[in-house]
């Protein structure tokens, strides 16, 4: 990054609360409601760093306003990037070296009509460090984009990474974020759906193992018209990780004929996990349609029985699961150096000779550490 | 006759609270083509999965010997490996995972299947064209938005790649349009050609039947195996139906 002005050994530290905090709220004993990080205070050490253009302020994040003011000082910098329709360009690539304390702030800036692919990876780690990725993107009438959104980091890292997005009228966002570890990560996400027919879908992954703690926020605004979302989730949780996952449905007031629909699926592998769940669908208008469903603790009957009959066993049956969360990363991720990134975890979580044969019968080489 | 690779010996087995198949009494050879037959709720899908061992099924009476090895109380894992292999009329969706994880996985369980990376990779292309199989279709998840007639080419694969000594179809030909009957019918008879497998085929449609030689063909009605015969017998319940097996079975009840 340009400037780096937090440190692993840091001492003075900032309390930031109120993060990941859902539109509608519940019990408080129930600790669900957010979740706080102690993280290094940023230090500034003269340089006028660069802020993005002041249209990214209103972008809602899903991570919490005290969150993103830290990230965005953090970063000392910022980085802008404008998307014209008509003009190739290559996938926005996003890199986090977490070990190094990286925190990024970046702003996409798609014009009417143009596609983009957006990649922001987080990824290694070390004792005691903090590191974040702020994404912010506003896609404009008839924009085509795609977010890939990929968290890596060790079991001793803490991280924070949020993504903002704004889509006009016909804009099209897909995203996939995949959650591959952190000893403590928080995913703040906000889509507002302002334009009419504007759609949005998202494809989120997770493996939370070993004393992880892993803390979601998914908050997907419908103000258009016609507006579409669409939230598939899918996680493993094992050992004693912890995560909460937050998923919001907003159908505001005028948006006549939209359909939201949130479905989560938590395959439950440890004797010690805890798995918390706040789906909310909210609803300010009639003629609508929001739907939730979720599936929380093994494998299906079905599923198990199929599986069975190809010869894997329950365990085998768990162990692909977590391969194939490996392998569909691999499959997305669009950049060698990120595709890098989750080899790596891979090795650490699965193992070096798993992480080589994903990469093998996928066609990729593997770089040694 | 070969030597006897499947014997089912007086089986009784339902759900829970329902008895599906009665004494059923069945023997394939290896290398042999057998064709179960029957009208709609005969039992013929529940043999297919008491056979593999599917959790979902009890058997109350009888014994599944396969290979030489009494396999009743053996789960669909264990039968799976042991070579028997049920194509499901149904395949089931296994969302979040793509279809190159499963097919790796399930052949690096199988010591005489387990190879390199690279020529796995060979071997999956070369029965994916094979089976008019688009390779994109291996990194999308198993069996999730794809069509009927997608979903059996895949199955297909899965039975080119694990080369069982058993192989059980159960319909795998229903839905399916004419194209994709025939790359079916092909991917079939390349398992007999190049595993010399036997195979159980559960059908209606004798199209699917027509690049195979039939050893023994079965019928079967109200969970009742009540006729067994060669390959004929599939032309004569072509041309005249169920109903003399099913009138023979209630006359059998009466008395």
């Amino acid at each position: 990054m340009a400037n780096t002005i937090i440190t692993a050994d840091q001492t003075d530290t900032t309390a930031l609360g109120h993060i990941n905090v859902p539109p509608a709220q519940t019990w408080n004993y129930l600790r669900i409601n957010d979740i706080a990080f102690d993280v290094p205070t940023p230090h500034f050490v003269g340089d006028v760093y660069a802020r993005l253009p002041q249209l990214f302020d209103k972008v809602e994040c899903g991570i919490g306003e005290d969150a993103v003011t830290w990230m965005a000082h953090a970063a000392g910098d910022a980085r802008y990037v404008e998307v014209r329709a008509g003009e190739p360009h290559d996938p926005i690539v996003i890199d986090v070296d977490a070990a190094g304390c990286d925190v990024s702030d970046t702003g996409v800036l798609v014009r009417s009509g143009a596609q983009a692919t957006i990649v922001a990876c987080s990824h290694g780690g070390a004792a005691g460090a903090t590191s974040a990725s702020l994404l912010r993107v506003i896609a404009e009438r008839e924009a085509q984009v795609t977010i890939i959104e990929l968290v890596a980091c060790n079991e001793d890292q803490q991280h924070l990474d949020a993504v903002g997005i704004e889509a006009a009228e016909d804009a099209h966002i897909e995203m996939r974020q995949y959650a591959l570890g952190g000893g403590k990560v928080a995913l703040g996400l906000c889509c507002n759906l302002a334009g009419n027919a504007s759609r949005f879908s998202l494809d989120s992954r997770y493996l939370a193992s070993g004393t992880d703690v892993l803390d979601v926020n998914h908050v997907i605004r419908q103000r258009g018209r016609n507006t579409r979302a669409d939230i598939v989730t899918t996680g493993i949780l094992a050992d004693s990780a912890r995560k909460t996952m937050r998923e919001t449905i907003d159908l505001i007031h005028g948006a006549k004929f939209a359909e939201g629909s949130e479905i989560e699926t938590v395959l439950v592998t440890g004797d010690d996990v805890v798995n918390k769940t706040l789906p909310v669908i909210l609803c300010d208008e009639e003629d609508v349609a929001g739907n939730h469903g979720a599936s929380i603790g093994a494998i299906s009957p079905e599923q198990l029985g199929f599986l069975g009959s190809r010869g894997l066993g329950e365990e085998e049956a768990e162990r692909l699961f977590a391969r194939a969360l490996f392998d569909d990363a691999v499959i997305h991720a669009v950049d060698d150096d990120v595709r890098q990134a989750v080899l790596a975890r891979a090795a650490a979580v699965l193992g070096a000779d798993v992480a080589r044969d994903i990469a093998e019968v996928l066609g990729y080489d593997i770089r040694e550490a | 006759m070969s030597d006897q690779l499947l014997t089912i010996n007086g089986l009784s087995a339902g759900t829970e609270d329902k008895p599906i198949l009665h004494n059923i009494s069945l023997g394939i050879g290896a290398g042999e083509t057998h064709v179960l037959m029957g009208p709609n709720g005969a039992g013929k899908s529940t043999l297919g999965h008491v056979i593999m061992g599917d959790p979902l099924y009890q058997v109350s009476e009888g014994s599944i010997t396969f290979d030489g090895t009494d396999i009743t109380e053996l789960g669909p894992d264990k039968r799976s490996l042991a070579g028997i292999f049920l194509s499901y009329q149904a395949p089931v969706e296994v969302p979040g995972v793509p279809l190159y994880s499963f097919l790796r996985t399930i052949c690096q369980m199988r010591p005489e299947l387990k190879t390199t990376a690279r020529k796995f990779r060979e071997r999956v292309g070369k029965i994916a064209d094979q089976l008019e199989i688009d390779q994109n279709f291996l990194t999308r998840e198993l069996n999730v938005g794809f069509s009927g007639g997608e979903k059996k080419k895949i199955e297909m694969m899965q039975l080119l790649l694990l080369r069982p000594k058993l192989a059980i179809l159960d319909e795998t030909d229903s839905g399916l349009d004419v194209d994709a009957l025939s790359i079916v019918s092909r991917g079939i008879e390349a398992y007999r050609k190049e595993c010399d497998g036997a195979l159980l085929m559960i059908t209606h449609n004798t199209r699917i039947l027509e690049r195979l030689t039939v050893d023994c063909t079965h019928v079967m009605v109200h969970g009742n195996l009540v006729a067994d015969g060669p390959a004929s017998l599939i032309d004569d319940i072509d041309a005249h139906g169920f109903a003399r097996f099913e009138e023979a079975l209630a006359q059998k009840a009466e008395a």
